[in-house]
């Protein structure tokens, strides 16, 4: 009896203030002004933490594969920002104040562009041919074309994956290509369609990989 | 009426406690079961009990040891679960094995071990011991602080160094010690096993299992090797962030050479005191090998001068571990419920070598057209190759894999293990994983090889104790009957043995290229000699490939597979959704008599794994406390 009258006692109603404000942008290639795409799955985040506090809490945001994030449920405030563990040259961080509906978007220099690609079905074969325009000394770990159901495909979300591991700076001038050979990889159903995407992965610390936009194809 | 009136009793019997509990003396009295340091300490007999808790403390990952921890198969069943599950070497019969966020914390029982080894190296000068026990006393000091540092860094990279016993003045503050650099601790746990190395004995006269001169060279041999490996391979994987920038995680590529060396001299200490050697390095034949190797897990203490330092279990019942109940294949499960949970991968099973193909590994080969990458499964147009006996695909295979693993259609306990995935019927459509029978020319088949689930061990999803890799377990396991209870193995555990020792100096040495004193050829010889004793006669020659084949198959389910991908910066690209693997046997009913093929798949009801790399350290917990900087990513 007395311990459940303590145990009533300490319940109050939560009546904190919701959070009030929303913080949205996106992940831009600073010279193609496009939107840089990105992996949902240990993809690149949003790194921001409220200032105000003795020890604040560093938070995350998840980047969606076209390379924009939003978080609907901020608390307005003063916040430094910046996307972390990317497929970009990493960036200082920008202090901002958040309130209302907040932008803000990164300019940034991807490691690798991918350009040109072409991803058609030929015969039993699906077949990616692309260019590789790096913009650092650094080695090319490796390329790879993906596949999934799911348009989120990247390396991390991927029904089949054909790598391949270079190791070696690239020439822009150089087609690459890789092909998925559908009957050995029977995952890939005959008549469904499925997304394919090309990316390349840049040697430098926490890199992910840089991708062009995925393709549908009706196998 | 009576219940009443005992409670009403206790009650009143209660409330005269609570109304006299606060008599004037109450708080100085001195327990009468529990001893205080200086009583403890002022005999001789106490300090060897304080001793033998030090050593019960030590972070030896051991058959009850998983996930970098040991709090969860403590309060569920030793051995539950181990650490083969989180790496390449083998799968659950039931579920699919995670690491927990980066593991499980080791910190506060390390700090707390920590404190009681520091407590004991102050007081030993007070103890009146002579020169040689103060000595000795010493040397263990130091190889017990050197093991748990060592089990520390590994975990989390650069911890706070407690070199001696912390004193509480009121002031919390004083008591923080904010983190060494990942360098600085593993040279902190070398100069610790070197402290360790100078004063212990060769042996104790007594014979008891305590450390040795030597166990420290094998301490510092492994933690040499590890710290080396990660200024090696750390640009593998990079991690960013303060605790990068202050060096906390992470050692210098440059600083790379100096630990291999270390790790080089240490075994090498070991290597010419021509006081260790392997078991039975001399077979006449494979299965003779076979024999030997598992033997000598099952008894190390008559395994000859290979142990270096092993941990005893002793009482059934109360510190023995779940081995052999757990890992059995459920025919030899004498009636316990839950055998069967630890199915070897094929993976795993490819990594051997043939005899017939000395330096390579022997992926099982399974249809005309060789082809090991096709895990699709049983197609009805392949060609498959057809073997008499279920075993017979594996002729040739490396000894020691018929050591460890329990194969399909071998003998075990006195038992024919029978591991069978299905059957494919005349008409050439196959039945894989259903519970089933056919009748051919008057002869009954079934799925599973057998009519009733307590006569086979492998594939029914309707058993969780049965394998679904196609292949169980053995080594380390007793060759007598199991008692189906809770902690009844008491097999010892090898902590070090040489032959580790010999691949820490070969991978040393092909590493980082050291060529004085002869080092190449004597690290070509060790990996050969390890190869001979598994009735290899052609010999290899050194490469960093080689010297890692042979280490995970000479040291698998040893616990150390997991620290090798650690310390060696693989296990993000070994584990990206990556899948698991079996190998089903099938009895094909299209020939006369049947014959056995097998199938190469994706293990039923398992999805794939990927490794997150900030898991090469787990998070420090307790830093709103601590004021310590975290690890990256947490």
């Amino acid at each position: 009896m007395m311990v459940s009258v303590v145990t009533f006692m300490s319940c109050e109603l939560d009546n904190y203030d919701m959070p009030n404000a929303v913080l949205f942008g996106s992940i831009v290639d600073a010279e193609s002004g496009e939107l840089l795409e990105q992996d949902i799955i240990n993809g690149t985040q949003i790194e921001y933490i409220e200032l105000g506090f003795d020890d604040p809490a560093t938070q995350y945001l998840v980047v969606k594969n076209d390379g924009t994030f939003r978080n609907n449920l901020v608390f307005a405030g003063t916040y430094t920002v910046r996307p972390v563990r990317g497929n970009f040259f990493p960036i200082d961080k920008k202090e901002i104040q958040v309130k209302g509906d907040t932008q803000i978007d990164f300019q940034v220099q991807p490691y690798i562009r991918v350009k040109n690609v072409s991803i058609a079905k030929a015969g039993d074969k699906v077949i990616a041919t692309f260019n590789l325009e790096q913009t650092g000394p650094n080695n090319v770990r490796k390329i790879g074309l993906y596949a999934h159901p799911e348009a989120a495909v990247g390396e991390p979300l991927r029904k089949v994956a054909v790598e391949k591991v270079l190791n070696e700076p690239t020439d822009p001038d150089a087609t690459f290509s890789l092909e998925i050979d559908l009957p050995s990889h029977p995952t890939l159903a005959p008549g469904h369609p499925y997304f394919f995407r090309v990316g390349a992965l840049y040697d430098a610390p926490e890199a992910k990989l840089n991708y062009a936009k995925a393709v549908r194809l009706a196998l | 009426m009576k219940n009443k009136t005992i409670r009403t009793t206790i009650g009143l019997i209660m409330l005269l406690f609570l109304s006299e509990g606060c008599s004037k003396n109450f708080l100085d009295r001195m327990p009468t079961d529990k001893l205080d340091g200086n009583t403890l300490f002022a005999n001789p007999m106490g300090v060897k009990v304080y001793m033998a808790n030090l050593y019960g403390q030590l972070p030896i990952e051991d058959f009850k040891f998983y996930d970098r921890g040991w709090s969860y198969v403590e309060w569920m069943a030793p051995s539950v679960l181990t650490m083969a599950f989180l790496t390449d070497e083998a799968v659950h019969s039931q579920w699919d094995v995670m690491l927990n966020n980066g593991g499980n914390s080791w910190w506060d029982p390390g700090y707390k071990l920590i404190r009681d080894v520091n407590l004991l190296i102050d007081i030993i000068p007070t103890l009146g011991l002579t020169e040689s026990e103060e000595k000795s006393m010493l040397g263990e000091g130091a190889f017990i602080r050197a093991f748990t540092y060592y089990g520390l860094a590994k975990r989390y990279g650069g911890v706070p160094l407690i070199r001696e016993t912390q004193v509480y003045d009121g002031d919390v503050e004083k008591l923080k010690v904010p983190r060494s650099t990942e360098q600085e601790t593993w040279d902190f746990v070398l100069s610790e096993c070197d402290l360790a190395i100078a004063n212990l004995p060769d042996t104790w006269l007594g014979g008891e299992r305590r450390a040795t001169k030597w166990a420290a060279y094998a301490l510092k041999s492994r933690a040499a090797l590890h710290a080396a490996s990660i200024a090696k391979h750390w640009a593998r994987s990079p991690l960013s962030g303060p605790a990068v920038d202050q060096g906390l995680v992470g050692i210098p590529a440059g600083e790379a050479n100096r630990y291999y060396e270390a790790c080089i001299d240490a075994s090498a200490a070991i290597m010419e005191s021509g006081k260790f050697g392997l078991f039975k390095p001399n077979p006449t034949n494979p299965q003779e090998a076979a024999e030997n190797y598992r033997v000598l897990f099952e008894y190390p203490n008559a395994a000859g001068n290979e142990p270096i330092f092993i941990k005893g279990f002793a009482r059934t019942g109360v510190d023995g571990h779940n081995y052999d109940v757990w890992y059995n294949p459920n025919q030899t499960a004498n009636g316990w419920g839950y055998p069967g949970r630890l199915n070897p991968s094929l993976e795993f099973v490819d990594l051997y070598e043939s005899y017939t193909n000395p330096g390579h590994s022997a992926p099982i080969v399974t249809t005309e057209d060789g082809n090991v990458n096709d895990y699709n499964g049983y197609r009805k147009d392949r060609s498959y190759l057809r073997f008499e006996n279920p075993y017979d695909i594996f002729k040739d295979k490396d000894a020691r894999l018929w050591g460890t693993v329990v194969l399909p259609g071998t003998e075990w306990k006195g038992e024919t293990i029978i591991i069978q995935g299905g059957y494919v019927q005349p008409d050439g459509e196959a039945q894989i994983e259903i519970d089933n029978a056919i009748t051919v020319d008057g002869t009954t088949y079934y799925s599973y090889g057998a009519p009733d689930w307590t006569q086979y061990s492998g594939f029914n999803p309707a058993n969780i104790q049965m394998t679904r890799s196609g292949f169980s377990y053995k080594k380390m396991l007793s060759s007598q009957p199991i008692t189906p209870a809770d902690r009844q193995s008491i097999t010892d555990w090898m902590e070090f043995r040489y032959a580790e020792i010999l691949l820490n100096y070969a991978e040393a040495v092909a590493e980082s290229g050291f060529a004085a004193n002869n080092a190449q050829l004597t690290a070509e010889q060790a990996i050969n000699a390890l190869r001979r004793r598994a009735g290899h006669t052609v010999d290899i020659p050194l490469t960093i490939e080689s010297v890692i084949r042979e280490r995970r198959v000479e040291l698998a389910f040893e616990n150390k597979r997991f620290w090798d991908l650690i310390r060696r910066r693989e296990f993000h690209t070994l584990l990206n959704n990556t899948p698991r693997r079996a190998l089903v046997p099938l009895l094909d009913l299209r020939t006369s008599p049947a014959t056995y093929i097998f199938v190469r798949r994706t293990v039923s009801r398992t999805i794939t794994r990927t490794f997150n790399p900030r898991h090469y350290y787990v998070s420090i917990p307790g830093i709103g406390a601590n004021g310590l900087v975290q690890n990256p990513q947490y």
